[in-house]
């Protein structure tokens, strides 16, 4: 965990999270094996985001879900659920761990912060809480999850040090 | 004759003095002041020249619709053509007027006026034809130094930012209309925005004393009340300062907040910010603008219009003239009458083109109890003074033209309703007869118009239009009272120019002051055909100024209907475009400039490489080594010479991370695999891997990489670095709309995996002591196979490949340990000679082996069978993307350029990558006939093996060509290099190397 | 900038989306059957109508996925967007007579504004 910006009305952190990339058709044979692995129903509704203290599953849409370990250091627990579900032929789960990076961003002005970097609608009755949604902010691909009082953003890895500049830029304009 | 300052009733008091420069002189205004009220306030009447004829000009309007009054502010960067009615004074701030040489009262431009026959309408396509090259030495450095605006910035100053807001509502103005809109939406479920580009609420209500009292509330007093119950409501937004540039498609807007207004810049604060506003519906409350009207020497300085100088009084608190001259064709200069009246000011006369009849009570009244000399009935027909206004005729109803004196000429030629937004968001307008102005009519989008930007002129009719067309908000209903001292219903008669008795050179009756074009231009445009307004606009240049003729283009819309005889609706307008006023290009760019102009991305190694001297090439988004300095002297050609050449002997380690990866999975992931790519991979055995062709439909090679099969449901497959995401997206396409029945699933490993490739002929050794416990022998680790390997505890991808020709390996492990294993390569490689390179020598040594770059030897016209790569096609396939192309009339006729190599016949000579292959030996210096080209040269380096320069061209029938010899072009020479076709491979042809 | 509904995602910025042409052009199953002439009109003839058109975006910087849309090229408005195996809308859903924002005629421009 490391500390990007802690002001006043904003704070963000630097997670080391880890990340599945889950696609695939069929629900219920996928969410046998997630079940059993994680003990975590996967998310019918696209966009829809269920977690518990350890994880965060989110429907990205129709045949894509994405399983967030929200601790640090879950590396063996992700190649081992990843091994599982590729065993099956008809869904392909990739480790996204270590090729993404995390934020965790909190504090009551984080949408007019992050509003200068997005155009996308962060007002809570058009982004609720165990929502997510994938777009553009400061111009690259992103992924922004609500939870409760917080967001988790993640980006690729390569653009980490971009993206913390403009995060940083835009509290500090 | 002087101005004065209404110290009684305006919204800028002199608690403040505020020192500032004009021309190199100091003078003082007032905290609030514009420097356009601070001139007015030292008898500051002239402020620049014009564009064409430089005319002294003075101050015409009080705000944004200003055509004349631009300066130059030295203080801030030399910002030029800034509003002098707009932009605030702060201590210190030191401003120039425009275009005049060597200064403003003695303009050697000025002679231009002189030879003003020789500038009228269309004058830049007429005049300026010829002789050749008359153009770019004479005529345009001419006019770019006698005509124009003000000089350009030295350097490029602002910070701004951009702001994104999702909102239910927009209210654009907070005029009357506006605060009330406003105020209906207190503490409701809509989230709002007000924007008001003033930095005080109120709009008319400061700037004239039209109204009275709100709620029984003096005006003022209303304000502050109406202005704190907006701000304490959590769901309204107020921006001042804020001008709505643009209303785009689907309710977007566009507003620029000027975050420096009234104070000098900060270096760490952003000056300016670009709000782009998504909106559910947006409410049009942003008012009127006064119009001129056009009559001999109309441009003259102290010619102003009516309603600013009535703004001047009450919003900035300077009365500009104590005894101005009014030149009216509508009742709503009634209110500047009284006005004057109430400060003990007295009009020198007042002329109104209307009928006695027209006229209201309260304006005879006026005249009559204060004994204003009135003609009625009667125009200005024009007015004359050598700098400024000095003397006025008017021409009264019998005919006669009667000269009175005077310094300062307020006229009004009606009131258009703003409808620049309200069209550009694609609404109807329509011409309204009785007030004779365009008035919007349908709206395209969510829009509602209210309040004079609506052609309702009536304050006692606002409240019952906000009721009304704000209902479908379903909110409390406003019951507001109002009490006006005005007119109730404007009155108006046509008027938009007067005939001029005089002529003279110097009598000129404008329509677009800025741009100095005269109704005579106008005239003249008609007689020679430029009868549809979009042409007479662009031929005669009429508001094509920064000001986009705000206070004119109506008025030209009527003469133009005059000389036409048609109706002003059958005239029409021209289409108004975003923006609404100038803004500067920095507030369009926003943070995207200098290190954010394109976002960047950096591979887990980076930091190794920038320790190590690398110099970075952009490819794509990404940073990736072009190649390392051994030392700083060593310049780009030796150090990729030395790459090369130390590969070739030992080994050399490329960061090859920004390679696109794909994976693909599924139960037809096969089949998946086998249409999209040309190879065949059915009979390819699991854990091997191809180089594999990607084309589009047209049959055009779009991308190359390498296919690695896992088993027949599980591929990963790379692409170039910039084609990765075209690829996928591709890919994703052929996926879900044409194969839907096919079960396969794609994800993007680009990030997942630092790549790096290891080759040359100590590879082997290095992977060996890596990867201590992995058998790299040709039996058992052979070229084009990979494996996947336990390391640390992560899994390690290592293929057989190469693109350098020699032994190689790509090695594929997670980021997360990727610099660790880089650093680890060079811990044990480093004694066998291990060196870093980057993508010129990686491009150097592919060339060497004949391998093409797409994109650099192909072009998108370019098939496998013009690269003799037929053997990558799966023949027995029966379709793949791009397969029955292959056999069109076209890809398979004759004479299509082909990929050869080419090498000098004296091989010191160096060949140059995009020179012509030719069939002469020199170029002729003056060129009659065009000379025949066989192709190009798409690479060429000089390779230190062979210690020559080795090329590759594409040329037409290149196959049928090898032996043969012809010319290529030289850059700095005339004299062609002598060359020979060959095969494209220069060195190991029989990949001896490569398998070893 | 238009909003553009993207069936999986809700509505969204344009800037999100990347446009894929003309929509329900299925590739031939069997190209090797058709001659140049057929094969050519599936890869580079398109229609390109003022009015109604279907055409296809993908939601490239959200969920990539790919859907039809109904838009009216003379108005730039997006009427409806509906997923790649719906069924698509009939013509006669939408309004067809061709009304551009500025009241142009339907062919061609011209400058009638105000023209009604």
């Amino acid at each position: 965990m490391r500390e990007i910006f802690s002001i006043s009305g904003i704070d963000i952190f630097q997670r080391d999270f880890n990340q599945i990339m889950i696609r695939g058709n069929e629900h219920d044979q996928l969410n046998q094996i997630v079940n059993k692995e994680i003990s975590l129903n996967l998310p019918n509704k696209n966009l829809q985001v269920i977690n518990n203290d350890n994880i965060l599953i989110a429907k990205h849409s129709f045949d894509q879900w994405n399983l967030i370990y929200l601790k640090d250091q879950y590396h063996k627990d992700a190649l081992n659920l990843v091994s599982n579900l590729n065993s099956n032929d008809q869904i392909l789960a990739s480790d996204y761990s270590h090729g993404q990076v995390y934020f965790d961003i909190s504090g009551e002005k984080k949408n007019y912060y992050l509003n200068k970097l997005t155009h996308f609608d962060l007002r809570l009755k058009k982004f609720p809480v165990n929502t997510m949604a994938q777009t553009l902010i400061a111009r690259i691909d992103c992924s922004i999850y609500h939870l409760k009082e917080r967001y988790i953003v993640t980006c690729n890895k390569s653009f980490e040090d971009y993206f913390i500049q403009r995060l940083t830029d835009s509290i500090n304009l | 004759m002087t101005a004065s300052n209404n110290n009684k009733n305006s919204c800028v008091t002199d608690s403040n003095k505020v020192s500032f420069t004009f021309d190199g002189k100091k003078y003082f205004g007032f905290d609030g002041d514009t420097i356009a009220s601070a001139l007015l306030r030292n008898n500051i009447k002239i402020i620049g020249r014009s564009f064409k004829y430089h005319r002294p000009r003075g101050i015409y309007t009080c705000g944004i619709e200003e055509p004349n009054a631009l300066v130059q502010v030295l203080s801030e960067s030399n910002e030029p053509n800034t509003r002098a009615t707009v932009k605030k004074i702060y201590s210190g701030i030191n401003v120039l007027s425009q275009n005049r040489w060597p200064s403003l009262k003695n303009d050697f431009g000025y002679v231009n006026n002189l030879l003003s026959p020789l500038f009228s309408a269309g004058f830049y396509y007429k005049t300026f034809m010829g002789p050749k090259g008359f153009w770019k030495n004479i005529y345009e450095p001419l006019i770019r130094r006698t005509a124009g605006l003000g000089k350009p910035p030295k350097e490029f100053r602002s910070k701004s930012i951009h702001n994104h807001h999702n909102v239910d509502i927009v209210i654009v103005g907070a005029g009357l209309a506006g605060l009330l809109a406003a105020s209906k939406f207190i503490d409701s479920e809509y989230d709002v925005i007000l924007l008001e580009q003033d930095n005080m609420l109120g709009g008319s209500l400061n700037s004239s004393q039209k109204i009275k009292t709100i709620e029984n509330l003096e005006t003022r007093e209303w304000l502050k009340k109406i202005e704190n119950l907006i701000k304490k409501s959590k769901n309204i937004k107020i921006f001042k300062n804020t001008l709505a540039t643009s209303y785009n498609q689907t309710n977007h807007i566009i507003a620029l907040e000027d975050n420096s207004v009234g104070k000098p810049l900060a270096s760490h604060k952003p000056e300016l910010i670009l709000h782009k506003i998504r909106t559910k519906h947006t409410i049009l409350s942003n008012g009127h603008i006064e119009r001129l009207i056009s009559f001999r020497n109309n441009d003259l300085p102290g010619v102003m219009l009516a309603g600013s100088f009535e703004k001047y009084i009450f919003r900035y608190g300077v009365i500009p003239e104590t005894e101005p001259i009014i030149f009216t064709n509508n009742s709503s200069t009634f209110s500047l009458l009284k006005s004057l009246i109430d400060l003990g000011c007295k009009p020198k006369a007042y002329i109104d083109v209307r009928d006695e009849s027209l006229i209201d009570k309260k304006t005879k009244n006026i005249l009559e109890t204060n004994k204003i000399p009135f003609y009625f009935s009667s125009e200005v027909e024009g007015c004359d003074g050598s700098q400024m206004l000095e003397t006025i005729s008017i021409r009264n109803k019998e005919m006669q033209i009667k000269k009175i004196k005077g310094s300062m000429l307020c006229i009004s030629g009606g009131i258009n309703p703003d409808v620049h937004l309200f069209t550009q968001s694609k609404g109807l307008i329509k011409w309204d007869e009785k007030y004779l102005t365009f008035r919007p009519e349908t709206a395209f989008q969510n829009t509602i118009t209210i309040g004079s930007a609506n052609g309702n002129f009536n304050f006692n009719k606002i409240i019952e239009e906000i009721n009304e067309k704000l209902s479908l908000f379903k909110l409390k209903e406003l019951k507001i009272d109002l009490e006006s001292d005005c007119p109730e219903d404007l009155n108006i008669v046509e008027l938009w120019e007067t005939i001029s008795e005089k002529k003279s050179f110097w009598s000129k009756s404008f329509i677009d002051i800025q741009n100095d074009v005269t109704t005579k231009d106008l005239r003249q445009a008609v007689t020679e055909g430029f009868d549809r307004i979009e042409h007479l606009k662009r031929f005669t240049t009429n508001s094509m100024g920064t000001d986009q003729g705000k206070i004119s283009s109506i008025n030209s819309l009527g003469i133009v209907s005059k000389i036409l005889k048609k109706n002003i609706s059958e005239v029409g307008t021209t289409i108004y475009r975003p923006p609404y006023a100038p803004l500067s290009f920095s507030a369009i760019a926003g943070r995207s400039t200098y290190e954010f102009y394109d976002p960047t991305r950096k591979t887990s190694i980076h930091s190794w490489h920038v320790k190590n001297r690398a110099i970075f090439e952009d490819v794509g988004q990404w940073k990736r080594p072009w190649y390392f300095k051994k030392n700083n002297k060593e310049n780009m050609y030796e150090a990729v010479q030395r790459e090369s050449k130390e590969l070739r002997n030992a080994a050399g380690i490329l960061d090859g991370s920004t390679l696109g990866k794909i994976e693909i999975k599924g139960k037809d992931a096969l089949e998946f695999v086998n249409l999209i790519y040309t190879n065949a991979f059915t009979k390819m055995k699991p854990m091997t891997a191809r180089y594999a062709l990607m084309l589009g439909e047209d049959g055009m090679i779009k991308d190359d990489g390498i296919v690695c099969k896992i088993n027949d449901q599980h591929f990963i497959v790379t692409t170039t670095t910039g084609g990765a995401a075209k690829v996928l997206s591709d890919m994703e396409e052929y996926a879900q709309t044409e194969w839907p029945h096919l079960n396969v699933y794609l994800n993007s490993i680009t990030e997942q995996f630092s790549t790096f490739n290891i080759s040359g002929p100590k590879s082997r050794a290095i992977m060996r002591k890596v990867f201590s416990n992995i058998d790299f022998s040709n039996e058992k680790f052979p070229f084009m196979s990979f494996k996947k390997v336990n390391y640390l505890d992560t899994q390690v991808r290592i293929l057989r490949a190469s693109f350098t020709g020699e032994l190689g390996y790509e090695v594929y492990i997670s980021p997360k340990y990727g610099l660790e294993l880089w650093e680890k390569f060079f811990r044990y490689g480093e004694n066998l000679g291990l060196i870093p390179y980057g993508t010129e020598t990686m491009h150097l040594l592919r060339a060497e082996k004949g391998y093409i770059v797409v994109g650099q030897d192909t072009d998108g016209t370019v098939t496998p069978l013009d690269l003799n790569l037929n053997w990558m096609i799966g023949k027995n396939k029966k379709d793949f993307i791009g397969k029955r192309s292959l056999s069109r009339s076209d890809t398979s006729r004759k004479g299509r350029k082909q990929l050869v190599g080419i090498l000098a016949v004296d091989k010191s000579k160096i060949i140059e990558e995009g020179q012509h292959v030719v069939e002469k030996s020199s170029i002729p210096a003056k060129i009659k006939f065009p000379i025949k080209y066989l192709g190009h040269i798409t690479s060429s380096y000089h390779s230190p093996t062979l210690n020559y320069y080795v090329a590759m061209a594409m040329i037409e029938g290149g196959n049928e060509l090898i032996g043969k010899k012809f010319y290529v072009t030289q850059n700095k020479s005339l004299e062609n290099i002598n060359v020979e076709i060959v095969k494209p491979i220069f060195l190991d042809p029989e990949n001896k190397r490569l398998l070893s | 900038m238009l909003v553009i509904n993207c069936p999986y995602c809700g509505e969204r910025d344009q800037s999100e989306f990347s446009n894929g042409g003309e929509a329900h052009v299925a590739r031939p199953e069997n190209p090797e059957t058709l001659n140049d002439k057929k094969w050519s009109e599936y890869v580079f003839i398109r229609l390109n109508p003022k009015g109604i058109f279907k055409e296809r975006w993908v939601h490239t910087h959200g969920c990539r996925k790919w859907f039809n849309a109904v838009r009216n090229t003379s108005t730039d408005e997006i009427l409806k967007t509906y997923k790649i195996n719906e069924k698509p809308p009939s013509v006669a859903e939408f309004d067809t007579t061709i009304k551009t924002p500025s009241g142009e005629p339907d062919l061609g421009s011209g400058n009638f504004t105000v023209k009604k």
